[in-house]
C-alpha cells in the first residue's frame, strides 16, 4: 500500500496536476480580494456583500495564499519533487556514467537517429579528427577503430540542481516568514530612533517574529530632500546618521540596511513646526506635526485645544481667486489652515513658511517646515539561502537547457580504397536540429 | 512625444502594417515571391522604430523603459529584432513575421493609446535592476512570441500539407519536424530568460518594496506564466507532446504572457507593477 502510494505521489502526472491546481489557486487569489494584500478593497467589498464575503471567508478563499488547502498543495508539491528526485537519481547516475560499453558500431547503434558517413581526405589521419573533436569539448573513449564521444556529459546533474534550488528557495522563504518583523515607522527630519517598539505606527500593526527579536537599531534622520521634476518624483535623498556616527544616504531602491533589518522608504509627508501664541504673544503650545498631505487630501492636527485642518499646496498660486497648485514641485509650499473649536470654525487662512494665521485673538506661526518619511521596516533571516536558490535555479536551467548532451559513436573504415568516418549521433531534446549541428561539425573537422 | 519620434513611430507602424498585409497576401494568394520583399520592409520598419526610440531617448535622457507606451515600443522592438535575427540566421524562417508582426502592431497601437507623453525617469525606476529585470522580461516575451509564431506556421503548414496541391508559400518554411523543434527551442529560450527575470525582479522588489515576493497581481501572473511554460517543457520532454499539440500549447500559452504584461493592469489597479511613473 505504502509502495503504491509513494509510486503514485512520485509520478509526473501528479506533478502536473499539482502545478495546475496551484495555478488555479493563484488565479483565484487574483480575482478574490485578499485580506492581507488589498485590505481596503476587501473591506469595501465586505460592506457591499457581507454574505458572499463571509461565505468566501469560511472557505478560506480570501486568505488563499496561506489557506490550509494551498499549504497542503505546496507540501504535496515538494513531497512529489523529493520523490521524483529520489527516483531519478539512479537514472541521472546512469546517464552521466561512461565506459567502453558505450563504444558501439554506428551501423548497429539503436537510439542514435542520425547516421552518416564522411570521406576522410588523404593526409588527414583519424587521430587528428578525434583531437579536433576533443577541442570542441567532446570527451572521447576509444580510438579510430571505434569511439564514443560525448559533450556536456554532466548535463543531467543540472536537472538535480534545478530541483534542489526549489528547496533552497523553500528553506529561505520559510526562514524569512518565521523570522520576519514588520512595522511602519514615521520619522521627521531631525528625529532619532533607538529601536523602541512603541515608536512604530499602531496601524498597520507591528508583526513580531515567531523566532527572534525586533531589530536593534539606532539612528537619526539628519536631512530629507525630495526632488520633483515635471510633476514626476525623480528622487529622494534621506541622510541617516547611525549609532556609530556614520552617515548613510537612503533613497528609493536604496534602503537603510543594518544587519537583517531594512528601512525601506515608503511615503513622504510634510512636517511643519507650529507655534500657537495667545494675544499677549505668550506661547500656548507648539509641536512638530507630521501631516500626510501630499496626496492632495487635507490632514488634521490639534494644538492648544483647537482642531486644525491643513491642506497643502506645494507650488501655491491663486487661480481666478481660487487656491491651486501649479505643479507637484515644492516651489512655493503653503498651507491653507482652518481652525475650529468645539466643531465651530473660528478662523482660516494661508500660512507659508515663516507665515502666521490670526484667529480668535490667537496667532498660529509656522517658523519651520520640514519633511517626514514613512519607513517600511522589515527584518528577516534566510535571504542569503533564498538568493542562493535563485542563483542555482538560473545556473541550472541554463546548464540543462542550453548545454544539453550530445553523443556520437563512430569508426574509421576503408571502403573501395578510401577511408570513411562512419558516424551515428544523437542529442537530447532535438533530432533534426541536431542533425544540422552534427553535419556542420563533421564537415568542418573532416576537412583537410 | 518628440517631433521626430512621432514621425518615425508612424512611419514604422505604417511599414509594419504594409509588410503584415504583404505576408497575408502571399499566403492567401499563394504568392511566395512577395515574402523576401516583405522581410526587407520589416527591416525598414524596424529601422524607423529604432529611430523613434533614439529620438525619444534624446528628448527624455533615458531609454524608454517605463510606462505602457514605452513598454510596448521597446517590447515590440525586441520581438521584431528577434524575428529579423532568426530570419537572418535561417532564411526559411523569415515567415515567422506573419505571427509576430500582428502582435507588435497591436502592441504599438495599444501603447500609443496610453500616455505617450515625455516624462523623466521616476525615482523608483532608477536602479540597475530595472535594466536587468526588464531586459530579460523582453527577451522572454520575444522568445515566447517566436514560439507562438512558429506554432502558427506549424499549424498552417501542416494543414496546407494535407491539401492535394499544397500552398507554395509554405514551401519556403522549414519542414514541420524542424518547426516543431524550433517551437521547443524558442520556448526554452523564453523559459530561461523568464527564470532570470523573475529572480532579478524578486531581488529588486526586496530593495524597492521591502519584500521579495508580495503576491502582487503581476508577480502572480508571471509565476503562472512561468509554470505554464515549465509545464510545456515537461509535457514535451517527458510525455512526448510534439507536433500539433505542442504548437497549440505554444499559441495558447502566450495568452498568459500577454495577461501578465498588459491584462493584469487593465482589470486590477492594486498592482505595484504599474509600469509607469510613480
Amino acid at each position: 500500500m505504502l509502495k503504491k502510494t509513494l509510486k503514485f505521489l512520485s509520478s509526473l502526472r501528479v506533478t502536473i496536476v499539482l502545478i495546475c491546481l496551484l495555478g488555479s489557486v493563484f488565479i483565484i487569489g487574483l480575482w478574490v480580494p485578499q485580506i492581507h494584500l488589498v485590505k481596503d478593497i476587501y473591506l469595501q467589498w465586505y460592506r457591499s456583500s457581507p454574505q458572499l464575503v463571509g461565505f468566501l471567508d469560511a472557505l478560506g478563499l480570501t486568505t488563499i495564499y496561506s489557506s490550509p488547502l494551498t499549504i497542503t498543495l505546496w507540501a504535496l508539491f515538494f513531497l512529489n519533487l523529493a520523490l521524483v528526485l529520489w527516483q531519478r537519481m539512479p537514472v541521472v547516475r546512469h546517464r552521466i556514467a561512461i565506459s567502453d560499453k558505450n563504444i558501439i558500431d554506428p551501423d548497429k547503434a539503436t537510439g542514435y537517429p542520425f547516421k552518416t558517413s564522411f570521406p576522410l581526405p588523404e593526409g588527414l589521419d583519424a587521430d587528428t579528427v578525434l583531437s579536433r573533436l576533443r577541442k570542441r569539448r567532446y570527451r572521447i573513449l576509444g580510438d579510430a577503430s571505434g569511439f564514443y564521444a560525448v559533450q556536456n556529459r554532466l548535463a543531467p546533474v543540472a536537472f538535480v540542481l534545478f530541483h534542489i534550488s526549489f528547496y533552497l528557495v523553500l528553506l529561505g522563504g520559510m526562514l524569512t516568514v518565521y523570522t520576519e518583523f514588520i512595522g511602519y515607522l514615521d520619522l521627521a527630519q531631525g528625529e532619532s530612533f533607538q529601536g523602541e517598539l512603541n515608536r512604530y505606527n499602531a496601524t498597520p500593526a507591528v508583526k513580531l517574529p515567531a523566532f527572534g527579536s525586533p531589530p536593534r537599531v539606532s539612528f537619526s534622520v539628519t536631512s530629507i530632500e525630495p526632488q520633483v521634476v515635471l510633476n514626476t518624483p525623480t528622487s529622494i535623498s534621506i541622510k541617516v546618521l547611525d549609532g556609530q556616527g556614520k552617515s548613510q544616504e537612503v533613497g528609493i531602491n536604496t534602503p537603510y540596511t543594518t544587519g537583517p533589518a531594512s528601512f525601506v522608504f515608503k511615503h513622504l509627508g510634510m512636517a511643519p513646526h507650529f507655534v500657537l501664541k495667545n494675544a499677549a504673544g505668550k506661547v500656548v503650545d507648539s509641536a512638530l506635526v507630521k501631516l500626510d498631505v501630499l496626496r492632495r487630501m487635507p490632514d488634521k492636527f490639534e494644538l492648544g485645544g483647537y482642531a486644525f485642518t491643513a491642506t497643502f499646496y506645494p507650488d501655491f498660486v491663486l487661480d481666478g481667486g481660487k487656491r491651486a497648485t501649479r505643479s507637484r514641485e515644492f516651489n512655493n509650499p503653503v498651507f491653507f489652515i482652518v481652525a475650529e473649536r468645539d466643531g465651530k470654525k473660528v478662523g482660516e487662512g494661508i500660512v507659508p513658511k515663516n507665515g502666521t494665521l490670526e484667529f480668535a485673538g490667537n496667532r498660529l506661526e509656522m517658523p519651520e517646515l520640514r519633511y517626514w518619511v514613512r519607513f517600511y521596516v522589515i527584518s528577516q533571516h534566510g535571504l542569503p539561502i533564498l538568493y542562493l536558490g535563485f542563483a542555482v535555479a538560473c545556473i541550472a536551467v541554463i546548464w540543462r537547457m542550453i548545454f544539453y548532451k550530445r553523443e556520437i559513436v563512430g569508426v574509421v573504415r576503408e571502403r573501395e580504397g578510401a577511408r570513411y568516418l562512419d558516424l551515428a549521433g544523437r542529442s537530447e531534446y532535438y533530432k533534426s536540429l541536431a542533425e544540422d549541428e552534427l553535419t556542420k561539425l563533421f564537415t568542418k573537422i573532416t576537412a583537410k | 512625444m518628440a517631433f521626430w519620434e512621432i514621425v518615425f513611430f508612424w512611419v514604422g507602424l505604417l511599414i509594419y502594417s504594409l509588410a503584415c498585409g504583404g505576408f497575408v497576401y502571399s499566403f492567401v494568394f499563394r504568392n511566395p515571391r512577395v515574402m523576401p520583399k516583405m522581410t526587407v520592409l520589416v527591416g525598414l520598419g524596424f529601422l524607423a522604430v529604432t529611430a523613434a526610440i533614439i529620438a525619444r531617448f534624446y528628448s527624455t535622457g533615458h531609454l524608454p523603459w517605463s510606462g505602457h507606451y514605452e513598454y510596448t515600443l521597446m517590447g515590440g522592438w525586441f520581438i521584431i529584432a528577434g524575428t529579423l535575427f532568426v530570419g537572418w540566421q535561417n532564411k526559411s524562417l523569415q515567415g515567422l513575421a506573419v505571427g509576430t508582426l500582428p502582435l507588435v502592431i497591436i502592441m504599438m497601437g495599444y501603447g500609443y493609446m496610453q500616455d505617450p507623453g515625455l516624462t523623466p525617469m521616476a525615482a523608483s525606476l532608477k536602479t540597475v535592476w530595472l535594466y536587468i529585470h526588464v531586459y530579460f522580461a523582453w527577451l522572454s516575451f520575444g522568445g515566447y512570441s517566436l514560439a507562438m509564431a512558429a506554432g502558427v506556421l506549424f499549424l498552417l503548414k501542416s494543414k496546407s500539407d494535407l491539401l492535394e496541391v499544397p500552398n507554395p508559400s509554405y514551401e519556403r518554411f522549414p519542414c514541420t519536424e524542424r518547426l516543431d523543434e524550433l517551437i521547443f527551442r524558442y520556448v526554452v529560450f523564453g523559459f530561461i530568460t523568464d527564470t532570470i527575470m523573475i529572480c532579478a525582479g524578486a531581488i529588486w522588489a526586496k530593495d524597492l518594496w521591502g519584500s521579495y515576493w508580495a503576491w502582487d497581481p503581476v508577480e502572480t501572473w508571471s509565476l503562472i506564466c512561468w509554470l505554464v511554460y515549465g509545464l510545456t517543457i515537461h509535457l514535451r520532454v517527458t510525455f512526448g507532446w510534439r507536433q500539433k499539440r505542442l504548437a497549440w500549447l505554444a499559441v495558447a500559452a502566450l495568452s498568459t504572457v500577454i495577461i501578465s504584461f498588459f491584462g493584469v493592469n487593465l482589470v486590477v489597479n492594486s498592482s505595484l507593477h504599474a509600469f509607469q511613473v510613480r
